[in-house]
C-alpha cells in the first residue's frame, strides 16, 4: 500500500464506480433489456398491425353521391361522428382465395356496424350481398359486385349513398382469416340456429380444386366450433331458400362469439392473433385508435343493448335479375336512420 | 480495472438474461383458452370426484370413450365415432361419419365394431357428391325391435333436410319407414333431429320458421308413421335435444327462447302431453341433457366458462324435484293436456350448484351421451 504512486491509485479509482452509478447503470441495463425483449416479442405483431390497418380509403368529398350514378333513393349521407363518439364501421367478408385476381372479390358479407361507446349499445345491420342497388362504380348491380369492382372504397361509396349514412372506417376479412382468428382463440361456442346440410358447398379453402364441391353438416344446438365448421355455418346458403338471409343471421351469431371469446384473451396473445391473421385482415383504423377502442370491446356485456337487423320481408323481395333481392326503400331507410342516425 | 471488466460481464449477461427472460415470459402469460383439451383417459376425474351411477359413453374427437367408477376407457380410436347410445344387451348404436356421409353400425361395449346397418356412400361409379347420405342420431325403440334415425332422404336439388326413419334392428332403411317427411315442407330448416323412441310413438326436435325467416326449434311427438304429429312445446321458447327418464314420465331438454343461451329444462310427460317447463339450469350453455338409468339426476354438456369447450356435468333429481309429489302436472300453453300422475317440479325458481366432472376435455356437443346402468 505504502509502495503504492499517487498516480497509480488515482487511476485505479477512476476504473471503479462507485455503488450508485453502478446500481444505476444496472437498472438502465435491466429496463433497456427488458424493454428489448417485449420489442422482440411484439414487433411482428406490430409490424403486421401497421400493414393491416390505416388503409386509406380517399373516400370523394364532400358526399360519394357527387360521383355516382344516380341512386334511386335518397343519399344524403350525413357524416355524423355524434357528441358520444359513436361510429360505424363497414365488415367486407369475401371469397379470398386464387379463383379471383388481386383484390377484385366478391363481399359473401356486408355487415354495417355502428357503436355508441357512451350508451354501450352495438347495432349490426347485415346488407344482402344479392340486393339489387345503384352501385359506386356505375350502373346497378349486386350489392357484392361493388367490391370486386372498386375495392373497399366502391362498398364504403356504394353503402353511403344507397342506405344515406356515414362509414367511419371498414374492416375487410378473407376466409381464410376467419377461419384463423376462431382457431388461434381456440374456437367459440355458439348455439347453432338450426342444422347446416349442404351438398354442393364449395371446396376453396386449403385446396387445389378450387371449383370443387364438399358435403357439409354443422348439426344443430349448442356447440364449440373450430374455425372450419364456422366458416362452414356462416358460409353456406344452398339451403336457405329466402336468399341469404339465413346466412346473415349465422355471421352475426358468430361475431357476437367471437366477441364473447376475444374478452378472455390478454394483451400476449396478440402476436400469435397476428401471425394467424396476417394478409387476411384489412382495415382503415389506425393503430391508435384501435388502442382507444380495445379498452371499450370488453365493457360491452350486455346482450340487450347489441341489435341485429337482418333485411328480410317486407324490407326486400325477390324478383330481381339474376336471382337477386329488389330492395323497398321506402321501409329500409326509415328503418336505417332509426339505428344510423 | 477488475471491477470495470466486472461489471461489464455482469451487465451483459443481465441483459441477455433479461431480455430472453422478458420474451419467454410474456410467453408464458398467453390466454389458457387456447391451449388444446386433454383427452378423457388423461384427465381422470380426481378418486374424491362425484361418481356417476353406471356407465356412460361420451364423444371427443372422433373417438369414443366410456366413464365408469369414475375412470375413463378409452373405446375406440379418433375415426369419426359419434352419437352413441345403448341397446337392450349393453351394445352400442353408433354412427361412423366421413367427410361426406355417416352410417350407423353396433358396436359391443368395449368398443369393437360389429355391424355395420346403412350403406350411405354413394355408388361406386356416381359424379355427383349429393348422392351420398347422411343419417344420424340412431336410438332403438323400448321394445327393442326398431330403430329410430334422422336420414336425409329424400332430398331434392339443392334442399337437404333431414326426416325422422324407422328401421328393423335386423333390416335395412330400404325396409325403413318414413316418419315425418321434411322434404315435403315449406322452406329449408335443417329438418327433424334426435329422435327419441317412447312408447306409442316418437319424440324429436323439428326445426322451422317463424313469419320472418328465423329459425326456431319445437320438441315434437307423433304416434305414427307419417301422422303430422304435434308440438310438444311452443315455437317461443326454442327447445330441443329431449332425453326422458327412466319411466317416461319425465322429459329433459333445451330451450334457448330465441337467445344465444341454453336453458336445462324439465317437463312431466305421459301419452305424448307435457306438463309446465320449468327451469332447472339457466346459466350455463347447457347440450345433451341425459337423464341417469336409475333417474337420480341428469348429466349434460356445458363449458365452465362461455366461449370454452364443453365438460361433462351432473345436477342430481334430489335438488330440482320437491320432496312431496303433486298427482297432476299442469298443462303448459301451446301443449295438450297431461294426464301424467307424475311428481311435479318445483314452481318456484331453482337455485341449484350443479357437479362438474371433467375439467380440461372438449367432447362433442352435438354427440348424445349413453347411458347405462
Amino acid at each position: 500500500m505504502l509502495g503504492v504512486k499517487p498516480g497509480r491509485r488515482a487511476r485505479a479509482s477512476r476504473r471503479r464506480l462507485n455503488p450508485l452509478r453502478s446500481l444505476v447503470i444496472s437498472a438502465l441495463a435491466v429496463v433497456l433489456a427488458a424493454g428489448s425483449g417485449s420489442l422482440a416479442y411484439f414487433l411482428p405483431a406490430a409490424m403486421i398491425a401497421f400493414n393491416a390497418s390505416g388503409q386509406s380509403i380517399d373516400l370523394p368529398t364532400p358526399s360519394p353521391t357527387s360521383i355516382l350514378f344516380s341512386p334511386t333513393p335518397s343519399a344524403s349521407a350525413s357524416p355524423t361522428v355524434a357528441a358520444s363518439g359513436a361510429f360505424t364501421v363497414l365488415l367486407l367478408g369475401s371469397d379470398d382465395d386464387s379463383k379471383f385476381s388481386g383484390d377484385r372479390v366478391l363481399t359473401q358479407s356486408m355487415i354495417l356496424v355502428r357503436v355508441v361507446p357512451s350508451t354501450k349499445q352495438v347495432t349490426m345491420l347485415s346488407i344482402p350481398r344479392d340486393l339489387w342497388a345503384p352501385l359506386a362504380t356505375g350502373g346497378t348491380g349486386k350489392m357484392d359486385w361493388a367490391y370486386s369492382y372498386g375495392g373497399a372504397r366502391a362498398a364504403i361509396a356504394t353503402v353511403e349513398a344507397d342506405f344515406g349514412v356515414h362509414i367511419d372506417d371498414y374492416i375487410w376479412v378473407g376466409l381464410l382469416g376467419l377461419i384463423r382468428v376462431i382457431d388461434v382463440i381456440g374456437g367459440i361456442d355458439i348455439v347453432t340456429s338450426n342444422p347446416v346440410l349442404d351438398d354442393y358447398y364449395p371446396l376453396d379453402v386449403n385446396t387445389n380444386s378450387l371449383y370443387g364441391y364438399q358435403r357439409i353438416a354443422v348439426l344443430g344446438g349448442p356447440q364449440h366450433l373450430d374455425g372450419t365448421h364456422a366458416l362452414e355455418y356462416v358460409r353456406s346458403r344452398h339451403n336457405d331458400l329466402q336468399s341469404d338471409f339465413g346466412r346473415s343471421r349465422r355471421q352475426q351469431q358468430v361475431l357476437l362469439a367471437i366477441r364473447a371469446k376475444a374478452k378472455l384473451l390478454s394483451a400476449e396473445d396478440i402476436p400469435s392473433l397476428a401471425q394467424a391473421i396476417g394478409g387476411e385482415i384489412k382495415t382503415s383504423i389506425s393503430i391508435d385508435k384501435v388502442a382507444r377502442l380495445l379498452p371499450l370491446a370488453s365493457s360491452f356485456d350486455d346482450p340487450s343493448k347489441i341489435h341485429t337487423i337482418v333485411l328480410a320481408s317486407p324490407y326486400t323481395h325477390g324478383g330481381a335479375p339474376d336471382g337477386s333481392l329488389f330492395p323497398d326503400w321506402g321501409a329500409i331507410l326509415p328503418l336505417v336512420h332509426q339505428y344510423f342516425p | 480495472m477488475i471491477a470495470k471488466i466486472s461489471l461489464g460481464a455482469f451487465l451483459a449477461l443481465l441483459m441477455v438474461v433479461v431480455g430472453v427472460g422478458s420474451f419467454l415470459y410474456l410467453g408464458t402469460r398467453q390466454s389458457k383458452i387456447v391451449q388444446p383439451p386433454e383427452l378423457p383417459t388423461a384427465a381422470q376425474p380426481s378418486p374424491n370426484a362425484f361418481r356417476l351411477p353406471g356407465t356412460m359413453v361420451l364423444e371427443q374427437g372422433g373417438a369414443l370413450y366410456s366413464l365408469s367408477n369414475g375412470r375413463f376407457h378409452q373405446l375406440t380410436t379418433p375415426k369419426g365415432w359419434t352419437q352413441p347410445s345403448f341397446m337392450p344387451g349393453g351394445n352400442l348404436l353408433v354412427v361412423k361419419r366421413s367427410s361426406v356421409f355417416s352410417d350407423v353400425w353396433t358396436m359391443s361395449r368395449l368398443g369393437h365394431p360389429i355391424k355395420q346397418l346403412t350403406n350411405n356412400a354413394a355408388p361406386r361409379f356416381s359424379y355427383d357428391i349429393g348422392d351420398n347420405h347422411w343419417v344420424f342420431y340412431p336410438r332403438i325403440s323400448p321394445d327393442g325391435r326398431s330403430i329410430f334415425l334422422s336420414y336425409d332422404s329424400p332430398k331434392f336439388g339443392y334442399e337437404v333436410d333431414l326426416s325422422v326413419w324407422s328401421m328393423p334392428v335386423n333390416g335395412s332403411l330400404r325396409s325403413g319407414r318414413v316418419w315425418t317427411d321434411e322434404s315435403a315442407a315449406p322452406g329449408y330448416t335443417g329438418g327433424d333431429l334426435q329422435p327419441v323412441p317412447v312408447p306409442g310413438g316418437v319424440v324429436f326436435t323439428r326445426y322451422d320458421r317463424n313469419p320472418d325467416g328465423s329459425i326456431f326449434s319445437q320438441v315434437w311427438y307423433s304416434n305414427r308413421a307419417g301422422s303430422f304429429g304435434h308440438a310438444l312445446t311452443t315455437p317461443g321458447a326454442d327447445c330441443r335435444e329431449p332425453s326422458f327418464a327412466p319411466a317416461f314420465n319425465y322429459l329433459a331438454m333445451i330451450c334457448t327462447y330465441g337467445a344465444q343461451v341454453s336453458n336445462l329444462v324439465i317437463a312431466s310427460y305421459a301419452n305424448g302431453a307435457v306438463g309446465r317447463l320449468q327451469t332447472v339450469i339457466s346459466n350455463q350453455m347447457v347440450a345433451q341433457p341425459t337423464w341417469a338409468p336409475d333417474g337420480s339426476g341428469i348429466a349434460y354438456l356445458a363449458p365452465v366458462v362461455v366461449a370454452e369447450p364443453f365438460q361433462l356435468w351432473f345436477v342430481p333429481a334430489t335438488s330440482f324435484f320437491q320432496p312431496k309429489p303433486s298427482p297432476s302436472p299442469s298443462p303448459s300453453a301451446g301443449a295438450s293436456p297431461s294426464p301424467s300422475p307424475s311428481p311435479r317440479p318445483s314452481p318456484s325458481p331453482l337455485v341449484l350448484k350443479p357437479i362438474q366432472i371433467t375439467q380440461y376435455n372438449d367432447f362433442d356437443a352435438t354427440s348424445t351421451l349413453a347411458w347405462a346402468a
